[in-house]
């Protein structure tokens, strides 16, 4: 199995680059190929909005950077985990400056998933993702809204099977490997 | 002295920008309510000297917080979550007890508003953070149908939005939460969600018709 690790740490965060290396160990000790892309050492022009990479370049952004390594990285894994401190709720900046670029793997015209508006798949395919948000202490309301996010993604980028995960930084380096093992035994990884 | 709004603007976008129509329709309201007024684009401002600082002096020097901004893959375009992990860090470290009221108003381009509301959710987990009065969100379906254009052209259609942002600007004035009222108000659609597909769908093939690229709209160029 290919598998794509998304980075979304900020520098010096040791904790979510732990993960991310336990993530990978774990990946290649059970025989698949990974690829970590640190996206904070990535160079990923944010977004323009410009719809360019539907109507100008289909399936391509304009912009000629990181993000177009890491958008056709993203269609060609059988496996996305993308690993990020929870921000807001949400994704870090980091994380979220390489989502906002994958706009040109989806189609611009529209279809209907359950009686909602969404876009429709370009390609046959897509990953399936583990998302894994850290928080520096619980906080429900947080973890609530990151599940949601992660789930609503998945509708929109058409991911067949999507798993969403919540770890404390506090966690000692016995429960995260067992944390690890469990999500990657839910995508048969 | 006159209070202070800050509109935030999260779009890209230099012109025509539906996020900057909605947010500035309040901004204006504050305005010819005695407030004197800022207005930013998160894009340009981080992306200039000193921007971070600039951000933080404009956002504590504010009485009320706006922020404006499209939805990109069901959240906030990433500058705009730069901009709040830049404020939030800035609030740690000081002590501010002047009461800072926040404002969000999303707009996406799907025709259900509704997708919106994930974004708001962050926008409140940033305001808690940070130590802002969360007064509320709005939620805007179907952006594109304005695209950046004045409200006031479209007649009877944006009749709800401005309704809308009219009970929230009075709300903002007194101090209060916006009004379930102005909730719902934003969220009505402005035309039907086929219309909206089938302009949509039109307007893909025509802009994809001026680059060449028509026949090419469904490439999968990492297949």
């Amino acid at each position: 199995m290919k598998v794509l690790l998304l980075n979304g740490a900020k520098q010096n965060d040791s904790t979510v680059d732990l993960v991310c290396a336990t993530f990978n160990n774990e990946l290649i000790m059970n025989g698949h190929e990974t690829q970590i892309i640190n996206l904070r050492d990535k160079k990923i022009a944010s977004c323009l909005g410009c719809f360019g990479c539907w109507v100008k370049t289909p399936g391509e952004c304009l912009t000629d950077d990181d993000g177009l390594e890491i958008a056709k990285a993203v269609v060609q894994s059988d496996l996305v985990i993308n690993i990020t401190p929870i921000t807001f709720g949400g994704y870090s900046y980091e994380l979220k400056k390489a989502l906002d670029r994958l706009i040109p793997i989806i189609s611009p015209f529209f279809t209907k998933i359950e009686g909602e508006v969404h876009h429709k798949p370009r390609y046959e395919r897509y990953p399936n993702y583990i998302s894994l948000g850290i928080l520096s202490e619980m906080n429900e309301e947080m973890a609530v809204t990151f599940r949601n996010l992660v789930a609503r993604n998945a509708i929109n980028m058409h991911n067949q099977l999507h798993l969403s995960s919540i770890m404390v930084r506090n966690q000692d380096n016995a429960g995260i490997i067992l944390e690890i093992r469990e999500l990657l035994q839910k995508v048969g990884a | 002295m006159s209070k202070v709004a800050l509109l935030l603007v999260g779009s890209p976008k230099a012109k025509r920008s539906t996020s900057e129509v909605l947010g500035g329709y309040v901004l204006d309201e504050l305005q010819k309510n005695g407030f004197k007024t800022e207005k930013e684009n998160v894009h340009r401002l981080l992306k200039a000297d000193n921007g971070s600082e600039k951000l933080i002096k404009l956002v504590n020097t504010c009485d009320i917080l706006i922020f404006s901004s499209p939805l990109y893959i069901d959240s906030i375009p990433a500058p705009v979550v730069r901009a709040m992990e830049i404020i939030a860090e800035s609030k740690r470290e000081q002590n501010q007890s002047n009461k800072q009221l926040m404002l969000a108003i999303t707009n996406c381009g799907f025709p259900e508003a509704s997708h919106n509301h994930l974004a708001l959710d962050i926008y409140k987990h940033f305001a808690k953070e940070a130590g802002f009065e969360w007064v509320g969100g709005l939620a805007l379906g179907g952006g594109g149908t304005i695209g950046g254009q004045p409200l006031t052209k479209f007649g009877r259609m944006t009749k709800n939005i401005i309704k809308s942002l009219d009970l929230t600007t009075f709300a903002l004035l007194n101090g209060n939460m916006i009004p379930e009222e102005a909730i719902k108000l934003m969220e009505k659609p402005m035309v039907p969600n086929w219309l909206y597909i089938l302009v949509g769908h039109h307007g893909w093939r025509t802009a994809a018709k001026k680059y060449g690229v028509h026949q090419k709209l469904n490439n999968q160029p990492y297949k």
